[in-house]
């Protein structure tokens, strides 16, 4: 601390408590005619003073003794040496000599303990930051790097490193500042452990180029190490919490998917069923229009079965990420034909309006599944918007890299607060008993589109919902090759 | 070829079995069935069938090396029955040597058009191959290179020709994008579906009577395109 105060150098301090003693000497044999030898010692205290005051007790010592030779050897006669001859002389000087000593040490001790105060306030400060930077985190790299940064500053280090290791001594976090420093080959200056309760941590390792850590600088360190740890531990506890709480939600998901999936299961199962056993029971004849109808139920019924499992396993491969689109480049308008090709009996009673130009562009999608987000959201569409209603399809590129596709119906809107949640696994936003089959269809949706790099949500329109979500129109960066390389079109030999 | 097709039912499920035995015999073909993948090689060895039905969860070895083997010795029509639904599974049996793919459930007249397809194209590869083939209003002949809509001449490029005559010359078969690339293209052209977008849709505004919804011209997306021809 003593550098903030110049002339840095102990040497430097001497030679300015020297030469305010001469300075002040110089002045006195000017006007010494004047001055009464009391007068004089009086005067002598200034550069004593001055120099405790300002560079401590030493140079105010050394100022004492220097002060007391100048004053024998110019003012006490026999002038111009050092010897005196009258007892009040004698006197006067020993008293200059001891008032001068005890002034000195008595404004060092203050200066130094002014100093203390001043360090310990310092050190504090420090503390202080260091906490309220800490508070709150719960990210392990977040507080490693605010350790290591706060270190660097506290103590003027060149650099600071702060490895954590995990159970098996392997590396999980390491920081260093300044991030430009390169890691040194020397030994750090200071290393402290980051201690919890679970053990060792890590280390905080400080470089710095000046003099070594003083005790107080040492004690700050160490405290900085322990409040680290405190706050890597607190984070530890937060996110087994965390993580708890995410177990018990996704055992309160699996059953919810159980009791789901037996439902919804078993229903078509029921109605195939019941059809079939009044057909095989002559309950109703096969060729009556009772049992036509009842052949096209069980058709139908079957066909939803096998869409449920269908969704079950495609849910499960975008979640254990195999769900790897096989890029193409693809007619946007094709796969929505095709997808609707099939759909065509459901769509029936709808409006269905294309607005799709046909000079857009290829896009690099698996068709089959882009087939599939177009059939969820279509069927979705159907679900929820009345008979009769418009169900539209348009697209348009926002820029080279993108396209934003759009399937619009006339259905009801939906709370703002869940359209967020639409796409959420086994969410539906009407009571479950209203419209079957839906759970799952948007949620795949999202996979799909998530997979191929686009983005999907729904927004209430003033007539409706309209789904969005966005397409990438480049493939590893590209475009589309335009023609093929050796362009075969010249009239073939048969 | 006896009065009575004769069809060899390679699959696991013996319900499955059952049921494509009934259907097929009360369909006037003759019906052989295999459970395990070796053994359905052995019986179409002893006895070469005229069409085969193969399932590619077989219990000893996949159904994708069946057609493999088959295809060492013979090029009888395979359409492969799966529960398999991913177009990357699809592509794979039918760059094996399948000639159709049909994912379990299936309707039975599906597959009953199919079995006809494949024995169309056998009696074809025996005979003397078709000269004109048509699909609703349009007519194609394949030996002359002409293209008519409603008797009318529609005029294609060399390119348009080529990828129409291919997909006519194998109507009713399920074509995968590679298979199609590289015969009008060629081999270094493997890949390059967007060549295919853009002849296909010249073909279709040419061709069909409303481009936005073929019947020519079918779509199997992530797979290949369906020629549908007239019977």
């Amino acid at each position: 601390m003593r550098r903030r105060y110049p002339p840095s150098s102990a040497l430097a301090q001497y030679l300015l408590a020297l030469l305010a003693t001469a300075l002040i000497t110089a002045l006195l044999i000017i006007v010494q005619d004047n001055l009464s030898t009391p007068i004089i010692a009086l005067l002598y205290l200034l550069p004593v003073v001055l120099s405790t005051s300002l560079w401590g007790l030493g140079p105010g010592i050394a100022s004492a003794l220097i002060a007391f030779l100048f004053f024998n050897f110019f003012f006490i006669p026999p002038l111009y040496t050092f010897t005196v001859h009258q007892t009040r002389d004698v006197l006067v000087l020993v008293v200059f000599l001891l008032v001068a000593v005890f002034i000195s040490q008595i404004l060092g001790r203050a200066r130094a303990s002014a100093a203390a105060a001043t360090a310990r306030e310092r050190e504090v400060t420090r503390l202080y930051e260091l906490s309220t930077a800490l508070a709150g985190q719960h990210d392990q790299h977040t507080i490693t790097r605010i350790i290591a940064e706060h270190a660097l500053e506290a103590f003027q280090a060149t650099r600071v490193e702060l490895t954590l290791e995990g159970q098996e001594g392997e590396r999980v976090s390491s920081v260093r500042t300044p991030e430009s420093a390169l890691p040194s080959s020397a030994s750090p200056l200071h290393q402290f452990p980051l201690q919890t309760a679970r053990g060792l941590q890590g280390e905080l390792r400080l470089w710095r180029e000046q003099a070594p850590l003083t005790p107080a600088e040492d004690r700050l360190l160490r405290t900085f190490a322990t409040q680290g740890a405190l706050a890597l531990e607190r984070a530890h506890l937060v996110q087994a919490e965390t993580r708890a709480k995410i177990l018990e939600e996704s055992d309160r998901l699996k059953s919810a998917l159980l009791s789901s999936v037996s439902h919804e299961l078993r229903s078509p199962l029921a109605a195939i069923k019941a059809g079939i056993t009044s057909l095989s029971d002559r309950e109703v004849y096969w060729d009556s229009p009772a049992g036509t109808d009842l052949l096209s139920v069980v058709e139908e019924e079957v066909d939803h079965l096998n869409r449920l499992v269908g969704n079950l396993l495609d849910m499960s491969r975008i979640e254990s990420g195999a769900l790897k689109p096989k890029r193409q480049w693809n007619v946007l308008v094709d796969i929505f034909d095709s997808a609707l090709e099939r759909m065509y009996r459901a769509a029936e009673a709808y409006r269905i309006e294309i607005d799709l130009r046909d000079d857009l562009p290829l896009v690099p999608v698996d068709a089959a599944q882009l087939e599939q987000v177009f059939t969820n959201l279509v069927s979705n569409s159907l679900k929820y918007a009345p008979p009769g209603s418009v169900i539209s399809i348009g697209a348009c590129p926002q820029d080279d890299q993108t396209l934003l596709v759009e399937v619009r119906n006339q259905g009801p809107p939906i709370a703002e607060e869940h359209l967020e949640r639409v796409f959420d696994k086994f969410y539906r936003v009407t009571a479950a008993d209203r419209v079957t089959g839906t759970w799952l269809g948007l949620s795949i949706c999202k996979g799909i589109i998530e997979a191929h790099g686009g983005r999907i949500w729904a927004e209430n329109r003033p007539d409706g919902l309209a789904f969005k979500f966005t397409l990438p129109l480049t493939w590893d960066g590209a475009q589309p090759a335009t023609l093929p390389p050796t362009a075969p079109d010249q009239p073939e030999s048969p | 070829m006896s009065a009575q097709p004769h069809i060899l039912v390679i699959d696991d499920e013996p319900q499955i079995l059952r049921a494509l035995r009934t259907i097929l015999t009360e369909k006037q073909f003759r019906v052989t069935t295999a459970s395990r993948g070796e053994e359905g090689l052995a019986l179409a060895a002893a006895n070469p069938p005229d069409v085969v039905i193969l399932d590619l969860g077989l219990p000893d070895i996949d159904g994708i090396e069946v057609c493999a083997r088959l295809r060492e010795w013979t090029q009888i029509p395979i359409i492969v029955l799966s529960v398999r639904d991913r177009e990357q599974d699809k592509v794979a049996a039918l760059d094996k040597g399948a000639d159709d793919y049909l994912t379990k459930p299936f309707a039975v007249q599906e597959l009953l058009a199919r079995v006809r397809v494949a024995l169309r194209h056998l009696t074809q590869a025996k005979g003397s191959p078709k000269i004109v083939v048509t699909a609703g209003p349009v007519a194609i002949d394949l030996t002359r290179h002409i293209v008519a809509r409603e008797r009318v001449e529609v005029k294609l490029t060399a390119t348009e020709f080529n990828l129409l005559a291919y997909l006519a010359t194998n109507a009713g078969r399920l074509l995968t994008h590679e298979s199609i690339l590289t015969h009008v293209w060629g081999p270094e052209a493997a890949g390059r579906t967007e060549y295919l977008r853009v002849f296909i849709g010249q073909l279709r505004k040419k061709l069909e009577a409303n481009p936005r919804r073929p019947r020519m011209i079918l779509n199997e997306p992530g797979i290949g395109y369906r020629f549908v021809a007239d019977d």
